[in-house]
Parts: structure tokens; C-alpha cells; sequence
């Protein structure tokens, strides 16, 4: 009992005379932390390529999805149902329907014309083409007659645009069921939504794909980017395990030992985001002009990456995700050779 | 001092325990070799007292601490309390003489201040004052040592383990780090030297204590006539142990005699 009591208040004593100096300890392990970084620096700099090039594998998916994404939405905006009805349908009615047309849901956009504007349409587009005998005839008719022809024969039409392409079952049932639209729909000419049918489908699982893959495609670099990052500097510390284990037995307690390893992994962490950062936006500038020509929306991303502030966000993102990835890779490599004595 | 009590280790898969029943007392300002083959526990000994390993059974009492009390928490305090010296150094390599010496100082959260005055005095003590801005990789084994030695007393522990101290030295060199050891022993600390170098124990006729099989077979007063025997734990003995384990095992510890010169001037 006297022997316990006297080890017991000679181990508070020593813990006592030895405390920890919380400021002074930090500031010696950023000291010895960036210390190592530079005289390890082989170590230092395989872990700061790896970490560079897999955030920038990491930026160019995240880019790469949102290109997708923009584009197919683009692609989804091009999609639109013509209803055709008969010539000389007036604007009354057609504004009417238009009503009823906009009550569902899934409208996201209406216009309509009548068969007059139809003509001055087709007038405008025939000026504009090179169809000079179509140009001499209309040009010619003083008498009216041939634009009276054509409004005998030009359908009014209504123009949709919806929000989800593949779910037109409520359109259909009002074209075929609302009194105003049986009654004036042009039986000769079929709404366009029966022809687009593969397209409007193939476009709008391609939009989903990009969508829902471009998460899942982040997701899955991200994890493959921090085991990379992890096993990377794993190997780094691997080689001074020796080191850990007699900072140990001279009597380091853990935070001391760790605390320099997380400066250095901090320190690649830092530098590959600025790199990465740096890299992925000169990547993306020269590819830009490439994917414009091919009709690949990047507007948005350009206009995104035009505001100062916004490229400090980028290079915010990347140095943020390289510290927190390499601080947890170096600290889960670090408590294995903790643990050993 | 250092106190071990019918101290048993057995790992598992092993044919024989590493410490067998083993007892000793060493007091205060002493110096003891612990000799014996490889295999014969002495390693094993040493770790019980780092506290990188515990006994099955018995009891250590370490500096008047009884170590089935020293809890994870305590271990990094209470190996400051002990100068360690390896055979391999165990220096760190990315750091300077200097740094290596200062790091014992840094862990204990010693101003830079008083690291400054203390660091250029051990070095002065192991004579490497002027290589201390040189790193482990460009200096020889025997600086290396001292190196080792001089973070290990850094601190002025009340014990120094130094375990094979001279394994990777020549003869010369070997009994230098000795001659270190022996002044680091007059100042007041404790020495305990493990060895299977017959030259090192005739160097200093010191007590002996030699291990084989895990167990102490002879606990004596050196007479400097050690050998190099294949045939008897690598040291022949010039007479049969004069003092059993159980003569001088004591219950309680005695308090470590005081001394003027403990503080490294």
C-alpha cells in the first residue's frame, strides 16, 4: 500500500514537472515540421506530385461532369412539341387553349402563332434564303392571291417546351381530350412529340447519365485519390518508422511525434492544391477552344472562372480537400508506429 | 534504484521463459554490467525497465516508481526519468547533433533559453562541441555514441541504461565510451550496462551480473579477468557467484544517497 501510494505521487510529481507546454511545443513542431519538410525533401516532393496530379484528375472530373451536364441541358432546352392546327384558327382561341396548355405542370414554356404569323415567318425566312424564284414570285404578288393560298394551307401552331421530356402523358391527354383542341387540331399534320419520341428519350437519359454519373464519377476519384494520397505517404513514413519509435523511447509523448508529420503532409497538402489549382485552370483554357467547336457547353464554367474571386474559391477547394486529405492520410499512418511501443 | 522481484516473462511460442524468476538490486551511484549470450534475457531486461514490455509476473521498482503503476499515459514522463543508449545510436537522422540532443530537452517543454545554456554543455561533456552542427550520417560510430550518450544525460537522469553501448565500436573507441560512462557515473547516475563484450567488462572491474537462459547465475565484483568463453554465455567466470539473488533481494527500496556532484557542472 505505502509502495503504490509513493509511486502513485511520484509519477503525479514527474507528470507535473514535465507538463506540457501547449504554445511552446506547437510552435517547436511547425518548426520541426517544416524542417523535415525540406530535408526530406525526395519524400516531400513524391507526395506533393502524387497529391498535384490526383487533384487535378479530381478538378478535370468535377469540370468534365459539369461540361456534361450543361451540355445536356442545353440539348434538353432544343427539345420542343409543335402542335399544328387548323389554318385560319384565331388568336382567341389559340390564347384560350394556351391557358389550358399552361395549367400543367410540366409546361415550362408556350407560344403559339397564327397562320398570319406563320406567312410573315415564312416571308422573313424566304428573304433570308436563296430561293430567287420564291423571292420573284411573292415579290410579284400584288394581287394577294398567293398569300391568300398560303393561309388557306399554313397551320397555327403552338410551340411547348417542357421540364421533363419523357413524361408527356398529361400533354397528350389534354391534345386529344380538351374540347378547343379536338376541335381545332389539324387532323392532316400529327403533333411532333410522336416523331421525337427515341430522340426526346435518348437525349434525356444521356442528360441523367451525365447527371447522376458525374456525382458518382467524383465520388469514386475522391476515394481513389485519398487511398493513393494515403498509401503515398504511408511509404513516406514507413521509412522513418525508426524514427518514431525512438522519439518514443526517449520519451516523446504522441502529440510531439505526430505533430511534425502533419506539418509536412500539410505543407505537400498546400502546395499541391496551388499546383493543382494552377494546372487544371491552364488545362481547362486550352481545351476550351476545342470543346466550343465540337458544341460543348463550357459557357457557364467560363463565365464561372472569369471572377477573381471565384478562381480563389477553385484554389480554396483544392489546397482545403489536398490538407484534409493528406493531414488524415499522415495521421492514419502515424498511429500505426504510435501504437508499436 | 533499480529493483526486480522474482521478475518472470514468457512469450508465447518461446521453449523457455526470456526472464525466468529473475531478482536483483542495483542502488544508487552504482555501475553494473549485465552479461550474458544472446538470447540470455538481458534485452528483455532492459525493455521491463523502458516499460516496452511487462512482466508476467513479479515486480519492478524503478527509481522508487513501482512500474505496475505507470499507466500509458505516464510512460513518455516516466522514460525521461531514464538516459537510454543504444547500440544502433538511434539518433535521428534528419537532425543535427545539436538538435538531436536538444530534442530530449524540447519534449520535457524546457525553454529555449535554458536549452541553449545546457545543449553546448553536454557536448562539451562528450567532447563534441565542435561537431554540433554536423548530422549523425557525417560522423564516426564512437561520435555517434557519445552523441547517444549526450541525450541521453541531457536531462541528468537518475538512471542510465545503456544497452550493448559498444557492439558496433572498436576496441579503442569501445573503451572511450566507457571511460564517458564511468565520469557520467561519478557525477551520481546510475549505470547499467548490458554487454557480451568480455573487454569492456575487464576495462572498468565493475559488478557483474550475468545472465543465461533468462536466469541470474552469478551476481559479483569483477576481478577483470573476464574471457571470451563460447562455452560459458560468452564470459568465463573467475570464481563461482559470491552473492546468491535471494542474499541481497530487498522488500523495500533505500533511498538514494545524495551527492554533491550530480548537477553536470
Amino acid at each position: 500500500m505505502k509502495q503504490k501510494d509513493e509511486s502513485k505521487s511520484r509519477l503525479k510529481s514527474i507528470q507535473k514537472s514535465s507538463g506540457r507546454h501547449f504554445f511552446r511545443s506547437l510552435r517547436r513542431i511547425f518548426r520541426y515540421g517544416f524542417i523535415g519538410f525540406f530535408r526530406n525533401i525526395w519524400l516531400s516532393i513524391t507526395a506533393t506530385i502524387v497529391t498535384t496530379l490526383t487533384l487535378v484528375l479530381l478538378f478535370a472530373t468535377i469540370i468534365a461532369s459539369l461540361v456534361l451536364s450543361n451540355t445536356a441541358e442545353v440539348m434538353r432546352d432544343k427539345i420542343d412539341i409543335t402542335i399544328f392546327f387548323k389554318p385560319g384558327t384565331s388568336a382567341d382561341v389559340l390564347s384560350k387553349m394556351s391557358v389550358t396548355m399552361l395549367a400543367d405542370s410540366n409546361v415550362k414554356q408556350l407560344s403559339y402563332s397564327t397562320s398570319e404569323e406563320e406567312y410573315e415567318k415564312f416571308l422573313e425566312e424566304a428573304k433570308s434564303s436563296d430561293n430567287k424564284a420564291l423571292l420573284i414570285a411573292l415579290e410579284d404578288d400584288e394581287d394577294g392571291l398567293m398569300k391568300e393560298t398560303f393561309l388557306k394551307q399554313l397551320q397555327a401552331t403552338m410551340r411547348i417546351k417542357v421540364h421533363h421530356a419523357e413524361e408527356l402523358s398529361s400533354i397528350k391527354k389534354i391534345v386529344a381530350e380538351d374540347e378547343l383542341f379536338v376541335a381545332n387540331l389539324d387532323t392532316e399534320r400529327e403533333p411532333t412529340y410522336n416523331s421525337n419520341d427515341l430522340a426526346i428519350s435518348t437525349i434525356t437519359s444521356w442528360a441523367n447519365i451525365a447527371t447522376k454519373g458525374g456525382i458518382a464519377l467524383c465520388g469514386l476519384f475522391l476515394v481513389i485519390s485519398i487511398l493513393v494520397i494515403f498509401n503515398t505517404i504511408r511509404m513516406a513514413i514507413y521509412s522513418r518508422a525508426e524514427e518514431i519509435y525512438m522519439e518514443k523511447l526517449v520519451g516523446a509523448d504522441n502529440f510531439f511525434i505526430r505533430g511534425p508529420f502533419l506539418v509536412e503532409a500539410m505543407a505537400s497538402g498546400i502546395l499541391a492544391g496551388l499546383f493543382a489549382g494552377g494546372l487544371g485552370i491552364l488545362i481547362f483554357n486550352l481545351a476550351e477552344p476545342q470543346l466550343k467547336s465540337y458544341d460543348i457547353a463550357v459557357g457557364s464554367i467560363d463565365t464561372f472562372l472569369a471572377e477573381p474571386l471565384n478562381i480563389v474559391l477553385v484554389f480554396l477547394a483544392l489546397v482545403g480537400t489536398g490538407m484534409v486529405v493528406t493531414l488524415i492520410s499522415s495521421r492514419l499512418a502515424v498511429h500505426k508506429y504510435l501504437k508499436r511501443v | 534504484m533499480i529493483l526486480f522481484d522474482h521478475v518472470t516473462k514468457d512469450y508465447p511460442g518461446d521453449k523457455r521463459p526470456a526472464l525466468d524468476n529473475v531478482s536483483l538490486h542495483i542502488e544508487a551511484n552504482e555501475f553494473v554490467f549485465l552479461i550474458g549470450k544472446s538470447g540470455a534475457g538481458k534485452s528483455t531486461l532492459i525493455k521491463m525497465i523502458t516499460k516496452e514490455e511487462t512482466p508476467d509476473s513479479g515486480k519492478i521498482i524503478i527509481g522508487g516508481i513501482d512500474l505496475d503503476y505507470v499507466k500509458k499515459r505516464h510512460i513518455p514522463h516516466y522514460r525521461r526519468r531514464i538516459g537510454t543508449v543504444f547500440q544502433d545510436f538511434k539518433l535521428l537522422p534528419t537532425r543535427t547533433v545539436y538538435e538531436n540532443v536538444a530534442f530530449a530537452l524540447e519534449i520535457a517543454g524546457m525553454s529555449n533559453r535554458e536549452i541553449e545554456r545546457t545543449v553546448p554543455k553536454v557536448l562539451e561533456l562528450v567532447e563534441l562541441s565542435d561537431k554540433a552542427y554536423k548530422f549523425p550520417a557525417n560522423i564516426s560510430g564512437g561520435e555517434r555514441q557519445r552523441v547517444s550518450i549526450a541525450r541521453a544525460v541531457a536531462r541528468q537522469p537518475k538512471i542510465l541504461i545503456a544497452d550493448e553501448p559498444t557492439g558496433n565500436l572498436d576496441v579503442q573507441t569501445g573503451h572511450e565510451i566507457l571511460d564517458l560512462l564511468q565520469k557520467i557515473n561519478d557525477y551520481g547516475t546510475t549505470v547499467l550496462v548490458t554487454t557480451h563484450d568480455a573487454e569492456a567488462v575487464n576495462h572498468l572491474k565493475k559488478r557483474v551480473i550475468t545472465l543465461r537462459d533468462g536466469k541470474i547465475i552469478s551476481d559479483q565484483k569483477s576481478h577483470g579477468i573476464y574471457r571470451l568463453d563460447g562455452d560459458n554465455d560468452g564470459i568465463s567466470l573467475p570464481q563461482p557467484g559470491h552473492l546468491h539473488p535471494n542474499s541481497y533481494l530487498i522488500k523495500e527500496e533505500k533511498k538514494p544517497a545524495k551527492t554533491s556532484k550530480r548537477k553536470i557542472q
